[in-house]
């Protein structure tokens, strides 16, 4: 069952900007869906549509059935998390949690147990008394979401809520986050232009570029099978090669292999990991550069005419600066006017 | 306990004066313009109205011009609407600029920087130039009483050398300074933390009361103490606008100097004003300590 319905949203702001381009989603009951795209491809803007914020400049949002496109924030059964600076500082943590159930006239007592119960669930039991600028960037963030979180609102919003902390505090949240989500089954959005955040959190993704969702699905098929060339370059290293094809084969400079597709222009798009480099008397690219990542090797490859290409390596100590090499390509897909037109 | 806390800051606090030179140069500027400009003539009009010689050529301690002050009725009566203007200023002044700066801060668009203009454009007109436009405007047959008349209506009963002239002028002229200043303290208030309170439930009205108010109160005290500084001691608008009697404490000083020729009654007068302001400083002082403390 959908409890979360955007059915051909458009937000155009006053300037003239469309920052949101007849966007449609379904969400699932206890589904966390990722909005995965680069800056200012509307990620936010349709976020704070949902959660009222914004106000649409056409199409619906209904919430459980419920058209809630022209309701005001205070009155939509959502929660957001917003990316930083939005705890009120006059108040201690407690307060800030309790706000919102206090505005619900919710007796004293329950409030002090259900405030607890989630500073609990958020990893704060004990920080009630804290004042909000006590806290590290970590712990801020945590308070932002139990304050949303208490309400138990149908649907959480989150914006790059982690986008200002360190790596490794980012990663830590983002599974505390997972988790809670999942035991609390609570419908989530979540906006982030990292895409391990998305990969490793989701159960679906959404890359968004121009407004426009380029591709919907789940991480590990977005990531084996992007539709687009956008989302193929978007998510994961990937080798994106313009060049032709002709009688059956794809040419860019001294590079060829097989294509079973019509003649004509074409996007190539190879993994670095699924093209294999092989000793030949008449290489088709040169080493420019071999960088040991520890656990594999990247290299950097130069076309003839320049074109840069990634390879992925167990045995760094074959290749070295300057070296020819022929290109095996494994796994490849094929794209012509923004759509996939072959994949082997 | 104590005496190792002391040794140990010492050095410290040692080392980081003798670092800063040049910031307790600063220091001491204004805090020896101060001394000069206010204190001083402060303690001088001060002992001047407690030590005095009497017809007999002998000096003394003597409160007479205090105790003149406090139980005559035109010099209480005068206190009172220096004290009730002050008060109503304030009042309308927050009740007048809250909007205008709340107005400013949350509308985007061209409008806000229009009204912005308009709203800080009684700080470059002079206090005289305000004077004699309201004479025109709102005096009487001033052009509201030209247009009431056109109009066939009947004239207004014009504020005009009453109690409410002063007040119109002092709300006029302070407004600007209030909004900048109210306008800086909402600039703290993020658009997030306004945001997330809506989420949570919060209509308009409980945003600004629980979230705005709250984080602002600290600007709205300053922007008071300095109006309400201002007021009370002004002059040139109550002495322009005002009623002859009672009068502000202002025009009543100018007077007592140079009309009734009685230096010691201004400067009792002048006493007395200094000490309200002083009660007034004390509050300001205590409330922004007490909201730091808080944070
Ligand atoms: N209030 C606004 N007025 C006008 N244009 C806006 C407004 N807010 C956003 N935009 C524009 O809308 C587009 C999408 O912005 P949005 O903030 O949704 O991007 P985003 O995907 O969240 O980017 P980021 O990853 O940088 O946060 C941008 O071109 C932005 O300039
Ligand atoms: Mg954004």
């Amino acid at each position: 069952m959908s409890v979360l319905n955007i059915a051909e949203v458009t937000k155009t702001f006053s300037g003239g900007t469309n920052a949101v381009d007849r966007f449609s989603l379904d969400v699932a009951g206890g589904e966390l869906v990722c909005l995965l795209g680069p800056s200012g491809s509307g990620k936010s803007t349709l976020l704070r549509m949902v959660g009222g914020f914004e106000q649409p400049t056409g199409g619906r949002i209904t919430i459980d059935g419920e058209d809630v496109t022209h309701l005001p924030p205070e009155r939509r059964p959502t929660g957001m998390v917003f990316q930083s600076h939005a705890l009120w500082t006059h108040m201690n943590v407690f307060k800030n949690v309790a706000f919102g159930l206090r505005l619900r006239r919710m007796p004293a007592k329950q409030i002090r147990e259900k405030v607890e119960a989630v500073l609990e669930l958020v990893g704060l039991a004990g920080y009630g008394d804290r004042m909000t600028t006590q806290l590290s960037g970590g712990q801020q963030q945590r308070v932002a979401l139990a304050r949303s979180l208490v309400l138990e609102p149908k649907i959480l919003l989150l914006d790059e809520p982690f986008a200002s902390l360190d790596q490794h505090l980012r990663e830590r949240l983002r599974d505390e986050v997972r988790d809670i989500q999942q035991r609390l089954g609570i419908t989530t959005l979540f906006v982030t232009h990292g895409q391990d955040e998305a990969l490793s959190m989701a159960d679906r993704i959404v890359v968004i570029a121009n407004g426009r969702a380029e591709q919907i699905g789940r991480p590990d098929a977005v990531y084996r099978d992007p539709k687009t060339p956008f989302v193929a370059g978007f998510i994961g290293l990937m080798n994106l090669i313009e060049g032709e094809v002709k009688n059956g084969h794809f040419i860019r400079s001294e590079f060829t292999t097989p294509l079973p597709i019509a003649d004509g222009p074409a996007t190539l798009a190879i993994r670095p990991e699924a093209l294999d480099l092989t000793a030949s008397n008449a290489p088709t690219a040169r080493v420019h550069r071999v960088t040991d990542y520890g656990s594999h090797g990247l290299v950097d490859l130069d076309l003839a005419d320049g074109t840069r290409l990634k390879s992925t390596v167990a045995n760094l100590d074959l290749f070295q600066a300057g070296q020819g090499v022929g290109l095996l390509p494994r796994a490849v897909a094929a794209y012509r006017e923004n759509q996939q037109i072959y994949r082997s | 306990m104590s005496e190792i806390v002391e040794r140990a800051a010492l050095p410290l606090a040692q080392t980081a004066t003798s670092r800063r030179p040049i910031g307790l140069l600063l220091v001491a500027m204004p805090v020896l313009l101060v001394i000069w400009l206010v204190i001083w003539p402060a303690i001088n009009a001060i002992s001047r109205t407690v030590w005095r010689t009497d017809v007999n050529g002998n000096a003394g301690f003597d409160l007479s011009s205090y105790a003149f002050f406090f139980s005559d009725t035109y010099s209480l009566g005068n206190l009172a609407v220096t004290l009730w203007t002050t008060l109503v200023c304030a009042v309308l002044l927050l009740v007048i600029s809250l909007p205008i700066a709340l107005y400013l801060r949350f509308s985007r668009g061209r409008l806000p920087a229009y009204v912005q203009a308009l709203a800080i454009l009684p700080m470059f007109v002079p206090s005289i130039i305000l004077a004699f436009a309201f004479i025109r405007v709102l005096g009487p047959n001033g052009m509201l009483d030209i247009l009431l008349n056109a109009l066939g209506l009947p004239k207004i009963r014009t504020p005009y050398l009453t109690p409410w002239g002063p007040v119109i002028g002092l709300v006029w002229d302070n407004t600007p300074l209030t909004v900048l200043i109210l306008l800086s303290g909402l600039g703290g208030v993020a658009n997030q933390a306004i945001e997330a309170a809506r989420d949570v439930g919060a209509n308009a009205i409980r945003v600004f009361w629980h979230i705005i108010l709250p984080r602002i109160s600290n600007s709205i005290l300053v922007a008071l103490s300095f109006s309400v500084l201002g007021i009370f001691s002004s002059f040139t608008l109550p002495y322009l606008l005002g009623p002859a009697s009672p009068e502000m404490l202002g025009p009543f000083m100018q007077r007592t100097l140079r009309d009734v020729q009685d230096p010691i009654g201004a400067m009792t007068q002048a006493v007395v004003a200094f000490g309200f302001c002083i009660l007034f400083g004390l509050f300001y002082v205590r409330s922004v300590a007490r909201n730091r403390g808080n944070r």
